[in-house]
């Protein structure tokens, strides 16, 4: 949880509620690896830092593996795009991983335009013992080398360095909301508001385009694409969302083009709660597999939804997050909240979904005993091995000691992205630049 | 369309607590006419240098287009509605969102050609001339600081090489600029520059 402290530019400016934040820090995404062993979050300067975990020490057997920096990295520069005169923003909207497969740690990054490949690896050895080059490192006059030296590596610190292996640019009109690497570990799919393409991780210059869903006619265009996810077993299936609360499963052996869905998932609108803002509310931010490949789980702007794949009519699970906005949507609508993108996340066996709110709290739902809970990342209610208390928001009447009542909630004060670790108990919640890692407690 | 209108009626109810509207027809048409205002503001607000959200315009304009079926559906009150925010009482709606997702369309494609839009027919049925796209590139250029007429000539020498030809420029108020406003004025001197030549 500790930054390094660098030379790069700092934007200073202020939040809705006048509290000063180093705008750049805004983290924008969160991720583990496969194994758990690393965490990457992706910032709105364009910065990548790498958080690893702690070897265990047999000697404190207890002590749980904490998360020290590992690499830090500027990923995303600003650009400007001088054909339409328009800024592109350095933000990394998304960060995947790719599985391990030598010392080495590979990622995706993406920012609206451009996704990067990165190679994270350590060096700890250095060849030293060079006789063709002097102490400066200019090459020696050969007449004066009588012999050959081969060097030896000796070991050094620790150095972990970044470097970009892969560019994969000018693939993308619109804006870059989701990248999902394949199971095949040979693909990976980008997708923007109108497109989704798929990439071999080898070639650059070129993507397939799998599904486009942008009309002839842009006035017609009352849909777009919000999120889109790979089956995590079948490499030729796919889900996306959509801004009318849709969701849509592809697959890519049924036709170069996706455009036609093998499965539709929609639920049918609920006519007591029709208003103005109904579409707003339904359009989805996030959508996820189970790691199980037998669920997707959506978020939409009051709920989280849990479908079986096998059952395209109507959800199977709904868990109200912050039910007592609906009443406060035409505020939320003004002052821009309403568009809030929020994920979600699964836990490793399947069994718990967790997802942020406002006034930086965040829910976890158990999907088999129903039971949820509102917990809040803030320095000033957890101090460093602290339990974190159960938080409850107070919606009318008599409000309780702890309960904090709706009218209070800081709406600056946003989780949009969490992260759970793939096998253990330990979530990672970004709470506008603040990164917090929670950890079950151990008896 | 009257169970609509209930419907509606019921949701606002809900928000009466917090918003503390007047449920009368009047109050109703000045709830509906609050919306709009708020959403065409942020539709102008939202242009900015940054390519703005597409999700958010879509999801904005879909909303616009259920407000504007649900101010002509329902019955005049028996006051004056509020003037809307652009100043004219007739004005067609149909053309703001239409010119919006136009104006979006040019400065967020490629090199696509533009279309020929074919305006939806708006509830006074007028039948709407199209604005030419480059009127609102020039337009959309106020955003990016002050570029003047130079970069709105460099525009011109573009679409005379490689966009179809413009048809006839359109009558003022079919932009979604006020008379009187920056844009007018502007748009006034622009068109007097091009009839002129």
């Amino acid at each position: 949880m500790e930054e390094d402290i660098d030379t790069r530019k700092i934007n200073n400016s202020f939040l809705r509620d006048h509290s000063y934040a180093t705008e750049a820090d805004i983290i924008s995404t969160v991720e583990f690896n496969h194994t758990g062993e690393l965490l990457a979050t992706g910032d709105k300067g364009g910065r990548v830092v790498i958080f690893q975990r702690e070897q265990e020490s047999k000697n404190q057997v207890h002590r749980r593996g904490e998360y020290n920096v590992y690499s830090t990295f500027q990923s995303h520069e600003p650009e400007f795009d001088y054909l339409k005169s328009l800024e592109i923003e350095e933000k990394i909207n998304k960060i995947r991983w790719l599985p391990q497969q030598n010392a080495a740690y590979f990622l995706l990054s993406t920012n609206d335009k451009t996704v990067k490949l990165w190679k994270v690896s350590e060096r700890d050895k250095r060849p030293e013992g060079y006789n063709l080059k002097d102490e400066e490192g200019r090459l020696r006059d050969p007449a004066t080398i009588t012999t050959l030296r081969v060097p030896v590596l000796r070991p050094m610190d620790l150095m972990v360095e970044a470097t970009p292996r892969r560019v994969f640019a000018n693939a993308h009109t619109y804006h870059i909301n989701s990248i999902s690497v394949n199971s095949d570990y040979e693909t990976y799919m980008s997708a923007d508001d109108l497109r989704i393409n798929l990439w071999n991780f080898e070639i650059t210059n070129q993507s397939f385009n799998i599904v486009d869903i942008k009309p002839a006619n842009m006035e017609e265009l009352t849909e777009v694409i919000t999120a889109a996810e790979f089956h995590p077993h079948h490499c030729n299936s796919f889900v996306y969302s959509s801004s009318k609360g849709t969701i849509r499963l592809c697959d890519m052996r049924a036709s170069a083009l996706c455009d036609r869905h093998s499965k539709f998932f929609e639920e049918p609108e609920d006519p007591s709660n029709r208003s103005f803002f109904s579409e707003i509310i339904s359009s989805i931010s996030d959508v996820k597999f189970s790691h199980s490949g037998r669920y997707i789980m959506t978020r939409d702007y009051l709920t989280v939804k849990v479908w079986d794949l096998n059952m395209e009519n109507r959800p199977i699970e709904t868990y109200q997050v912050h039910d007592y906005l609906r009443s406060k949507l035409c505020s939320l609508y003004e002052n821009d909240c309403i568009f809030d993108k929020f994920e979600c996340v699964w836990n490793g066996s399947d069994s718990v979904i967790m997802t942020g709110s406002y006034n930086n709290f965040f829910r976890m739902f158990d999907r088999n005993t129903k039971r949820d809970v509102t917990l809040e990342a803030s320095r000033e209610n957890s101090k460093p091995r602290a339990i974190l208390k159960p938080r409850k928001v107070c919606v009318g009447g008599k409000r309780r000691k702890d309960e904090i009542s709706v009218d209070s909630l800081d709406f600056s004060k946003k989780i949009l992205h969490t992260a759970w670790h793939p096998s253990e108990n330990i979530i990672a919640v970004a709470a506008t630049n603040n990164l917090y890692i929670f950890q079950d407690k151990v008896n | 369309m009257v169970g609509g209108l209930k419907r509606k009626h019921s949701d606002l109810e809900e928000e009466e607590e917090d918003e503390k509207w007047d449920w009368g027809p009047a109050g109703l048409r000045s709830y509906q006419q609050a919306l709009l205002r708020i959403s065409l503001d942020k539709v102008q607000r939202s242009l900015g240098p940054r390519a703005p959200s597409l999700r958010r315009h879509v999801l904005i304009h879909n909303t616009l287009q259920q407000l504007q079926a649900a101010l002509c559906l329902a019955p005049a009150p028996a006051l004056p509605p509020e003037p809307l925010f652009l100043g004219e009482e007739d004005f067609s709606l149909s053309a703001t969102i239409g010119s919006i997702l136009r104006e979006l369309e040019t400065s967020m494609d490629e090199t696509e050609p533009p279309q020929n839009p074919v305006a939806p027919p708006g509830p006074q049925n007028e039948v709407l001339p199209q604005p030419d796209p480059v009127f609102l590139e020039a337009l959309s250029s106020r955003y990016l600081g002050d570029s003047g007429l130079d970069d709105f000539f460099l525009d011109i020498d573009t679409s005379a090489v490689e966009k179809e030809p413009a048809p006839a420029p359109p009558e003022p108020h079919n932009l979604f600029c006020a008379p009187g406003s920056w844009e007018w004025n502007e748009l006034d001197h622009i068109m007097e520059i091009i009839l002129g030549s």
